[in-house]
């Protein structure tokens, strides 16, 4: 029996190999670049001679990834914050009461997830440069916020609505008023939700691209993205060995985080994609 | 009469604060795309359709929008096709289930940006590590340079969505296979069916419509994926790798047209309504069955 189970899992590890050898390449290079040195660093070997940790150090003072690293922080720490706050009530409210409209809302939801920022860049780029406001990191969070509801709502409301309601009654039965029930019953099963759907509205706001691009001009502003991008774009000598340890330093942390988080996602998608 | 009114004052945060981050910027977008524009966005006078004249005359449009056509349709399908095969290995009970899913999720916790500039690293033709590894495994003979030429960029740039949508994908079709209950593949088993007809008979239909879902979601996401294209190539050589969201960036933000820019905004509006509609279609289909 065990032996079984063993050649099966050859077999599959033999199979997933190759996607998984390519999945893993450009992370590998991005490891190994960021640990070479200035002069090996065109030498396309796979071992670099000697380990460049310096690099690390280096980059953090010349690239200016520190203040791009708070200014990524700081954007999505707020917009996490904001998205959850007004996304909690509307899942609850989704889950939990019948009412007219309710489907209405959904498909906004479903409308408003459709449209990515890229389609409506130049129209916030309008209202926001006519409001004086290029640069200003707090538009960036109220702008993540806007896109993230959907995401959030719908994660949330799948979750929720696997709370089963039995107990809300009960403690109704028992005399205790919406609000109480909702504070010392629902909240407390409510909170991995939560946390699991503010992670990743964290990431998507960690990650995002074409919005920061156009509303950040001045490099002191920069989130991470961006940084790393202007230390390739338009440059006629890239440090590669500084570009790949910003990146590295960028992604990993976030990696981390995801892997210990990814099968939450497998199941609050899913049930929120057939429910 | 206070259940009543609640859920609307529940919901009113969320849809007002999501209303004004979409609405009010398309109605900016409706309104560029009507008037002649200057390049700082001042809005002169009313042109009606001009805007989207000049777009339909411009072989540069015509030849991103096939691109775009070209570029959804090969990284969605691709996607699809590679997807099946690992979400059913990782639905099985195997030693090192766990880390076989984290490697291959991977790339969805790595910033698109940040997986593009390793990328267009890799891809570099001197010192890339691509050429030397395809050297090594003597697949070509001589440095290849990737990103110079459309015929080889779009390629990789397809290589590359397909690698980076393929997570999601997964996701989805692990949800979908999680719910099908294992007794019937049992009853399968005893009425002498092999493992090909138990796929083809049972695993097949109960996940067509997590793969029609998977469909409709990665089409509108690959279509409007910015990032790998505008790191890699930023569209060039000559505009020959835009699809429409770069080429519209390029027109709005490097060559401040903005009127032509916000009328690509509004045909891809377009586009992806029709989307959308045949996602909440499917999706409704779904909830009646």
């Amino acid at each position: 029996m065990m032996n079984r189970k063993l050649k099966r899992s050859l077999l599959f590890w033999l199979c997933l190999s190759p996607i998984i050898v390519v999945i893993l390449f450009p992370y590998a290079v991005m490891t190994i670049t960021s640990l070479k040195s200035a002069t090996e660093v065109l030498n396309p070997t796979w071992w670099p001679e000697e380990l460049h940790w310096q690099n690390f150090s280096e980059m953090w003072q010349t690239s200016g990834v520190g203040s791009a690293l708070a200014n990524s922080l700081y954007v999505s720490t707020l917009s996490t914050a904001l998205t959850i706050i007004v996304s909690i009530p509307a899942a609850y409210a989704l889950s939990r009461y019948e009412f007219a409209g309710r489907n209405a809302y959904r498909q906004f939801l479903l409308v408003s997830q459709m449209l990515s920022p890229i389609v409506l860049v130049i129209g916030l780029f309008r209202l926001v440069a006519n409001a004086g406001m290029i640069d200003n990191l707090n538009v960036l969070v109220i702008i993540y916020t806007g896109f993230n509801i959907a995401f959030c709502v719908w994660m949330l409301q799948s979750y929720f609505s696997t709370i089963p309601r039995d107990l809300e009654e009960a403690a109704w039965m028992e005399g205790a008023n919406r609000w109480r029930t909702l504070r010392s019953v629902f909240l407390p099963l409510a909170v991995p939700a939560m946390v699991v759907t503010a992670i990743f509205t964290f990431i998507n706001a960690w990650n995002e691209f074409v919005i920061a691009l156009t509303m950040l001009r001045k490099e002191e502003n920069y989130t991470l993205p961006i940084r790393v991008l202007s230390l390739v774009a338009g440059r006629y000598t890239v440090d590669w060995h500084y570009v790949m340890a910003a990146a590295f330093v960028a992604s990993v942390p976030v990696a981390i985080l995801f892997a210990w988080l990814q099968r939450y996602l497998v199941r609050g998608l899913s049930i929120g994609a057939v429910k | 009469m206070q259940r009543a009114t609640a859920p609307y004052f529940l919901i009113l945060p969320s849809f007002l604060l999501a209303a004004a981050i979409i609405l009010w910027p398309l109605k900016e977008i409706v309104s560029l795309s009507l008037h002649d524009v200057n390049r700082f966005g001042i809005l002169r006078d009313f042109v009606g359709l001009e805007h989207f004249r000049v777009l339909f005359a411009d072989p540069d449009f015509i030849a991103a929008t096939w691109r775009t056509l070209i570029w959804t349709a090969c990284v969605v399908l691709g996607t699809l096709i590679v997807s099946v095969p690992i979400a059913l290995i990782l639905n099985e009970d195997f030693y090192g289930r766990g880390i076989a899913r984290i490697l291959i999720m991977l790339p969805w916790a790595i910033s698109l940006t940040m997986t593009a500039v390793v990328w267009r690293w890799a891809l570099n033709g001197e010192s890339g590590m691509l050429n030397s590894a395809l050297r090594d495994l003597g697949v070509i003979g001589s440095n290849i340079q990737w990103l110079a030429e459309a015929s080889t960029a779009f390629p990789m740039q397809i290589l590359i969505g397909i690698l980076v949508s393929v997570p999601f994908t997964v996701t989805i079709f692990l949800g979908g296979l999680s719910s099908v209950p294992e007794d019937l593949y049992e009853a399968a088993a005893t009425e002498g069916a092999g493992r090909w007809d138990q796929f083809r008979l049972i695993t097949l239909p109960l996940l067509r419509p997590f793969i029609n879902i998977a469909f409709v979601l990665n089409t509108i996401y690959v279509f409007n994926s910015f990032p790998i294209i505008w790191v890699t190539t930023q569209g060039g050589p000559a505009n020959s790798t835009h699809i429409l969201v770069t080429y519209l960036y390029e027109l709005g933000f490097r060559l401040g047209r903005l009127g032509d820019a916000a009328a690509i905004s509004l045909i891809m509006f377009a586009i992806l309504l029709v989307f959308t509609l045949i996602y909440v279609r499917l999706a409704m289909r779904e909830e009646k069955a």
